[in-house]
């Protein structure tokens, strides 16, 4: 299947569905006593993750496995076990007879994966090149020149240069065709290629052959790389003193950006009539992000659990007070079935704490928390090592959010594709005229709305006025 | 804690994965080091095997689930398979006594053809008037779930065998098409397959539109006689245009004489293994030939031409016997090979791969056609199973006009 490329930042979005966060993991380890593992742990079987931790991967290959030590030799074992021969044949087979030479490290990645894909469908295998990526996302900044890319008719296009980065400031515009990168042409080339040769260490100089209309012949721009970041959070206001939060997804960043428009919102907001927290569409992203989100609107209280396989590792995250967006009320928040996971956590917890209605259709429904183990070589797996609750005990697994007001998207035009109502959004995000691609004090218009109905009609929800949420009932 | 509804479901010890598979497998790899090799061990495949045991031990000592240590290693098993081909599957012992039992035939199937692919799971061709067709799959469809679990880590030949069983038995699949914006749930009810015809038409008066549906061991024999009807009926006949879209299934075999038909005494395909060895090249046979005359001929090709119709179509292009018009065919030629392992399990892999007369790979490769077949336009859907008539097909139109613009390749026989 081929469907239109979705524009990409210089990162790859593309195969973002979701997302997480850091925990420590404490393990046990045989009779050697303690030793503490910072894992990664994600949400969701997507893509974005963390910062890089002080993992020691090759603490227990087999040779130094502690129980290995304390048990009884097992000399014996050698040939025992059925399965362990089983798999010993089959890849001595494969080296032998298949067609063509493998190297071992590729079957065994294959292997690998096949045994992940015995798990939840959350669980996976990233090699080395997918896990780079992966962190190279959840930091939420890279070290590029700040456009986001599509393929348009086969031709590399400009979808937008980002604000403030050095793409913007040497003048690249929507629209523009990327002939060459450094010389060499991109006929053909893949965006996550085309990403891959635009991307470089900051301070280091790309120069990108550009054809534009009104260009007698293309021109050169070299462009010196510096560290981009990548927006999560995108707002506006909405006439009549309504606040609108976007939130892509959870990464690094996300909750920085978000405390900055709730304080620009508590100045302008006054009064208040609204805000709305659009988490549609959002895969999801950092646990500790997550509760960071919750933690801004709420002054106490659990904001979720999560529970692994052993129950005395559970942990549980409270509001800590203090947030900037404590008193912007009446809040609404927005979700679709593709708001999952850190998506879910934040609208669980405001539901349950009474803090804020939930409006639209129900969320995705996935409960469960993953964590990156890299292994020796630069690979990794992400595991599902948790399941979390929201604060009332609800599992979110298979179940999702429910709306406290349904608002359903109207059925596409029939005979429309999807790829073509992607390829409108792009368009029009290509011109600038998305909702969000204008400055967020800029007031939405009745026609910006237009593009967006279940937005529409959640303002009219505000305008009319919803019943203001207090704070959570001091037993819970 | 709820489980996981797939967990342990294959496991029937009821094993765990235990700290001593880790400690086995540590003792069987040093065992291989020492020299006595339970496989031979260089230390690059030492190092990957390490790898495999830190994954292991890593899932026994965190995954949220505890898993079944049998299922995990078929996991891996399947995992290692289909990373090399969409041909290469894994095969449980349940399987492989079925797949021993040979070739009987299912007594229903459900009338496609399925390949696992870059972790998918793709339609490649879908037989005209099966059950499949009637139920709405279509070929490049994915099927995301059969009977309402998600596809996942399955190999070709596992999932293939889903769709064969008794008369009746319904199978539902969940299939996202290109273009959709929901997936479709469909419901395929097995029956048994009626025989393939091959059918011709005329088009145009001079023109005759032959489809072959799918390779049978008939098919040869039943090309021939039509063949040879054209002859005697038509002698002002001025064009073939042969349809091989969506033609997925057929051996080698069915595919050499069927081109013998039309080629007669040629090299019509080769097969080579591993390192070039074990070369065998396939000869049609100059008493099968029928098409001993010359006819202008412009086969139809598509991403569901593959395996017997790919060797055909290599073959008649190579000789200039045909021009080849529509996109490029899937490229499924390769010789497949079981393999019993001590469990009763089995692997099924690739040991050749097949090449066209003039040496080029088809396996994973494809075939390019001469003329590419004019786009339909947005929004129109899959093409319909079987293709529609002749008149309204639009690339058998194209292919008319290429016959009339006498743009075709041809190759002048001695008037037999």
């Amino acid at each position: 299947m081929t469907p239109a490329p979705r524009p990409q930042s210089e990162t790859i979005t593309q195969q973002t569905d979701e997302t997480v966060v850091t925990t420590m993991f404490r393990r046990t380890q045989g009779t050697l006593g303690m030793f503490l593992v910072m894992g990664l742990a994600l949400f969701c079987a997507g893509a974005l993750l963390l910062s890089l931790l002080s993992v020691c991967p090759a603490q227990h290959p087999a040779g130094q496995d502690p129980r290995q030590s304390t048990a009884t030799p097992n000399t014996s074992g050698r040939g025992e076990d059925p399965l362990l021969q089983t798999f010993s044949q089959a890849l001595s087979l494969i080296e032998q007879h298949y067609v063509e030479r493998k190297t071992a490290k590729d079957l065994i990645y294959g292997a690998i994966q096949g045994a992940v894909g015995t798990l939840d469908p959350h669980s996976s295998f990233l090699n080395p090149e997918e896990f780079r990526e992966l962190q190279i996302e959840t930091k939420g900044k890279f070290s590029g020149i700040g456009i986001e890319i599509t393929l348009k008719d086969q031709v590399l296009t400009v979808v937008s240069p980002i604000e403030g980065t050095p793409a913007f400031r040497a003048g690249l515009r929507a629209g523009d065709q990327i002939l060459k990168i450094n010389g060499t042409s991109t006929k053909n080339i893949t965006l996550t290629e085309a990403v891959k040769k635009i991307r470089g260490p900051k301070g280091s100089k790309v120069t990108l052959t550009i054809n534009r209309q009104g260009f007698s012949a293309p021109q050169e721009f070299a462009i010196v790389r510096e560290i981009i970041p990548i927006r999560s959070v995108k707002a506006r206001l909405v006439e009549g003193n309504i606040g609108y939060i976007r939130l892509a997804n959870f990464q690094d960043q996300t909750d920085p950006d978000l405390r900055f428009y709730l304080r620009k919102f508590k100045q302008k907001l006054s009064p208040c009539k609204g805000l709305i927290l659009d988490l549609r569409n959002n895969p999801g992203g950092l646990l500790e992000q997550a509760v960071q989100v919750a933690d801004e609107f709420l002054n106490t209280g659990l904001i979720v659990y999560t529970r692994g396989r052993d129950p005395h590792r559970s942990m549980r995250w409270y509001a800590r007070g203090g947030g900037e967006g404590e008193d912007l009320a009446p809040l609404l928040v927005l979700i679709n079935e593709g708001s999952a996971s850190a998506s879910e956590i934040v609208a669980g917890a405001l539901k349950d704490q009474k803090r804020a209605l939930i409006a639209g259709s129900k969320s995705f429904g996935k409960g469960s928390v993953q964590t990156i183990i890299p292994l020796e070589d630069g690979s990794a797996m992400r595991l599902t090592t948790a399941l979390y609750y929201t604060p009332s005990g609800q599992t979110i697994h298979e179940k999702g959010i429910v709306p406290d007001i349904e608002l359903k998207e109207p059925e596409p035009p029939k005979g429309k594709t999807l790829e073509k109502i992607r390829e409108e959004a792009l368009e029009r995000h290509m011109k600038g005229e998305g909702i969000t691609d204008k400055p967020w004090d800029q007031p939405m218009t009745a026609a910006d709305l237009q593009q967006d109905p279940v937005l529409k009609k959640a303002v009219e929800l505000l305008r009319k006025g919803l019943p203001k949420r207090g704070a959570p009932p001091a037993s819970s | 804690m709820k489980g996981n509804d797939t967990d342990n479901a294959a496991n029937p010890t009821g094993r765990r994965l235990r700290p001593r598979f880790v400690t086995v497998l540590a003792l069987v790899l040093l065992a291989g080091f020492w020299g006595q090799p339970v496989f031979s061990a260089e230390s690059k495949t030492y190092e990957a095997l390490r790898l495999l045991t830190e994954a292991f031990y890593e899932i026994s000592q965190k995954y949220v689930w505890p898993r079944g240590e049998e299922e995990m290693l078929r996991g891996a098993l399947r995992g290692m398979l289909n990373s090399l081909d969409p041909d290469s599957s894994f095969l449980t012992p349940e399987e492989y006594r079925d797949y021993q039992k040979g070739e009987g035939g299912p007594e229903a199937e459900a009338g496609l053809e399925l390949v696992v692919k870059e972790h998918l799971l793709a339609v490649v061709a879908v037989l005209d008037g099966g059950p499949a067709a009637k139920a709405g799959i279509r070929p490049g469809d994915l099927l995301l779930k059969i009977n309402g679990q998600m596809v996942r880590n399955l190999t070709t030949q596992e999932v293939s065998r889903r769709f064969r069983g008794a008369a009746g038995t319904v199978v539902k699949v969940q299939v996202m098409r290109n273009g959709l914006i929901k997936p479709l749930d469909l419901a395929v009810s097995l029956a048994p397959l009626a025989r393939p015809k091959i059918t011709a038409q005329a088009v145009k008066e001079a023109f005759i539109y032959v489809r072959i549906p799918y390779f049978t061991d008939d098919t040869p024999a039943e090309l021939a006689t039509v063949l040879k009807d054209l002859k005697r009926r038509q002698p002002q006949l001025k064009g073939l245009i042969l349809d091989l879209r969506n033609n997925a299934r057929g051996s080698m075999e069915q595919g050499v004489r069927t081109a013998s038909v039309l080629l007669g005494d040629k090299e019509i395909v080769s097969t080579r293994g591993r390192k070039g060895g074990g070369q065998v090249s396939y000869r049609g046979k100059p008493r099968d030939l029928v098409l001993d005359y010359s006819l202008p001929m412009v086969v139809l090709v598509d991403q569901g031409t593959a395996r017997a119709a790919e060797i055909v179509v290599a073959a008649l292009r190579h000789y200039k016997l045909a021009s080849l018009l529509g996109a490029k065919t899937f490229g499924l030629c390769g010789i497949t090979k079981a393999f019993p392992l001590k469990d009763g399990s089995a692997l099924v892999m690739t040991v050749a791969h097949c090449y066209t007369p003039e040496g080029q790979r088809i396996t994973g490769v494809g075939l390019e056609p001469q003329e590419a077949g004019k786009k339909p336009p947005p929004g129109a859907g899959p093409p319909p199973v079987p293709p529609p008539m002749a008149e309204e097909d639009p690339w058998v139109q194209q292919a008319v006009e290429l016959l009339k613009g006498g743009k075709t390749l041809t190759m002048d026989y001695p008037k037999g």
